[in-house]
């Protein structure tokens, strides 16, 4: 018998056991939850911890910071994400000591995926899985995601706020690493002919709030999220019907109905980039259109090398 | 109605006139020498209609307040720098004031224009905004209440010649409710977003009023108390009583981010306003952010998801229990988007720090209502509690 077994056997005869003193409680005369408190005090301590951290939950006992950010939440929800990372797009990540471990930090990444954009999760099991102090960072999501029922408190819940210059801005003050994508529904929404093109960078207001915080900018180049959603058109009718900013046309969506909505199985490449140190400059320079566009665009030609070196040292896009 | 004694007043107004030549921060480090002369050129009225600050701010416990006797005065009827408290309302007092004097008069009536320059007064608080219809006081009135009361009362305070002071106990409403919105709103975010509820729209356009009237008259010291709502286990509003419910219809798919402000701390944040104004608006909110599923699990009760396009209509079921007609707008919206506000110009400027954040104010609604359950104790977070034998 190996030792697993040997567990589930256990396991069975705990709760067996549970049961039966349930049983005898009831037969003599408690009621069904005094029984069952009664009877609790037999169940191995695994199991017992577990119905105890369920109760803790289920009765409000859990952090929550300010921004609506819950880990364990995260933290059950982060097999599902380890899986996508590890098996199913094979993500490979580099320089993954080039974001800080300690401090205020602003991630600065290209922006794909058209159906659901996949890249702040990866991002995030990259940090959480290969850096040497892992850390949770926050994500800046487009605001109509914020209107959607259960969509809006999943995101809120796993570390994303609205995209507003104010929320990045206030949580680089508290010292977190921010994710933001500045292509914003442009990278999203670019038909699949244009992959890998990073699009133009709004007008640069991550520069403006790295600069009146003080934060590194980390350029980040992701490869692979391209192919998960292939665009191969839209809708506009159908967007306006919904208020969506655009409905995507894949190879499989929405042909294949709710199999339309599982991604395509491509290989990742995310690259870390240097930091770019924004301390040296004067905070009066978000102002400064100069440099605000200058810094932009340096950022965004990083990000536009690396994304054509990973492409090659990624050699197939699904092998 | 009944006027205040003249006699006081013109000796109050000489003694007010010599105050007002000194600048706001000179008055408020005069305040300290001159306390100590245990006399003080302050005189207080409480500008109120209906849902009565005093009335929380004097008499906050329960058991004073379900016998109808005060037990202890406010603190300003203890502070003998105050000279004088005048309490304005519709309606008389629950129970009976210390040394407030009181006048009977409408918020909404020219007549207090003529009434006021006669009271002498430096300071005006008004708490005449009304967040949820009340018996008196429908659905259709609070426009008139809210907006057109405010526009009386400025239009009071340019006659009183006295008045140094103006604070108005608003509504962060103002900021709105909506998915994607900064989640901490700083005081220069107003209208930021578009203005979609009547409330809303009420509580903007007073404001435009009172900023009108502060640039007007620039020598007096306008702040704009912008509140979130308040919850507390001894207060009766439509909230509360939404919150307390046995089982609490809540919005499927959508959990918000709240700030409930505890009732002790909305009544000592105004105290502080008044001893301490300052200049603009002001957002008064605890620390922190909750949201409302855990607000419902810390309160024990169970949730009802409800498809929000149904929530509405079905919250309208349930109006004549809640008493809750400003639930169908504003409240929706609230408690579908929820609302987040920096309180950090309250804690520097005004120098008041809640006592409750956002989680120990329901923790403390939570545990002062437990009691009140009629229903057996179904929430899921209780039996599995008890299952696992760990005592709430």
């Amino acid at each position: 018998m190996t030792g697993d077994t040997r567990e589930q056997v256990v396991l069975a005869e705990a709760l067996a056991d549970f049961l039966r003193r349930v049983r005898h409680g009831v037969e003599e005369g408690l009621d069904p939850l005094a029984a069952a408190q009664a009877a609790a005090g037999g169940l191995p301590s695994r199991l017992r911890n577990a119905v105890e951290a369920a109760a803790a939950r289920l009765s409000g006992e859990y952090h929550e910071d300010e921004w609506g950010f819950d880990e364990q939440f995260a933290e059950a929800v982060y097999p599902v994400f380890e899986f996508l990372y590890d098996v199913w797009w094979r993500v490979e990540a580099d320089g993954i000591q080039n974001v800080p471990a300690h401090g205020r930090a602003l991630l600065v990444a290209n922006h794909a995926g058209s159906l659901f954009p996949f890249d702040a999760a990866m991002m995030t099991m990259a940090i959480m899985k290969e850096h040497a102090l892992p850390r949770w960072p926050r994500f800046m999501v487009l605001d109509w995601a914020f209107e959607l029922p259960f969509l809006s408190s999943f995101i809120r819940r796993c570390g994303g706020v609205p995209a507003s210059p104010h929320n990045a801005t206030r949580l680089l003050f508290e010292d977190e690493l921010v994710m933001v994508f500045p292509e914003g529904v442009k990278g999203t929404g670019k038909p699949f002919s244009e992959r890998y093109r990073v699009q133009r960078f709004g007008r640069g207001g991550f520069v403006e709030i790295a600069l009146r915080t003080g934060a590194p900018i980390v350029p980040v180049a992701v490869v692979g999220s391209e192919e998960i959603y292939p665009k191969l058109g839209d809708s506009p009718t159908l967007a306006r019907a919904v208020g969506a900013p655009y409905v995507p046309i894949t190879p499989a969506f929405p042909w294949l109905g709710p199999l339309g909505l599982v991604p395509l199985p491509a290989r990742w490449r995310i690259e870390f980039c240097e930091p770019i140190e924004v301390a040296g400059h004067d905070p009066d320079g978000a102002d400064d259109r100069r440099v605000v566009l200058d810094l932009s665009e340096q950022v965004r030609e990083t990000i536009q090398g690396k994304l054509y070196e990973n492409l090659v040292k990624r050699r197939s896009a699904f092998l | 109605m009944r006027r205040p004694a003249r006699s006081g007043a013109g000796s109050r107004r000489s003694s007010a006139g010599s105050a007002s030549s000194s600048a706001v921060w000179a008055r408020t480090s005069l305040k300290s020498t001159s306390r100590n002369r245990g006399r003080r050129n302050l005189s207080l009225s409480l500008k109120l209609r209906l849902r009565w600050a005093p009335r929380v701010a004097e008499w906050r416990s329960s058991a004073s307040r379900a016998s109808g006797a005060p037990r202890s005065p406010t603190e300003f009827e203890r502070d003998p720098g105050v000279d004088h408290i005048l309490g304005i309302d519709s309606r008389p007092p629950p129970s009976a004031l210390g040394r407030t004097e009181f006048i009977d008069a409408d918020i909404r009536n020219p007549v207090l224009a003529r009434l006021l320059p006669t009271t002498g007064v430096e300071t005006i608080v008004h708490c005449g905004i009304l967040w949820y219809p009340e018996p008196g006081a429908p659905a259709s009135a609070l426009h008139e209440i809210n907006v057109i009361g405010t526009l009386q009362l400025l239009a009071a305070c340019e006659r009183t010649e006295t008045v140094r002071h103006v604070i108005v106990r608003g509504s962060a409403a103002i900021y709105g409710c909506e998915g994607a919105s900064p989640y901490f709103f700083t005081e220069d975010l107003a209208r930021a977003a578009p203005l979609r509820t009547r409330f809303q729209r009420d509580i903007s356009e007073l404001e435009q009023y009172f900023e009108n009237f502060a640039r007007r008259r620039p020598d007096l010291v306008c702040c704009m108390l912008r509140y979130q709502p308040e919850i507390g286990a001894d207060l009766d509003s439509p909230l509360v009583r939404y919150l307390t419910l046995a089982v609490v219809p809540v919005q499927l798919g959508f959990d918000p981010r709240l700030q409930f402000l505890h009732a002790d701390d909305a009544t000592a944040a105004l105290e502080a306003a008044i001893r301490k104004p300052v200049r603009g608006p002001v957002n008064v909110a605890p620390s922190g952010s909750i949201s409302l599923s855990r607000i419902l699990r810390l309160c024990g009760r169970p949730s009802l998801p409800i498809p929000h396009p149904l929530f509405a209509p079905a919250m309208e079921r349930l109006a004549g229990r809640l008493g809750a007609g400003g639930l169908l707008g504003d409240g929706v919206r609230l408690l579908r988007y929820g609302r987040g506000v920096d309180n950090r110009r309250l804690v520097e400027d005004v120098g008041f720090e809640p006592r409750f954040d956002a989680v120990a104010a329901v923790r403390d609604l939570a545990t002062k209502t437990r009691g009140r359950r009629i229903a057996p104790d179904l929430h899921p977070g209780s039996l599995a509690g008890r299952l696992a034998g760990v005592g709430r």
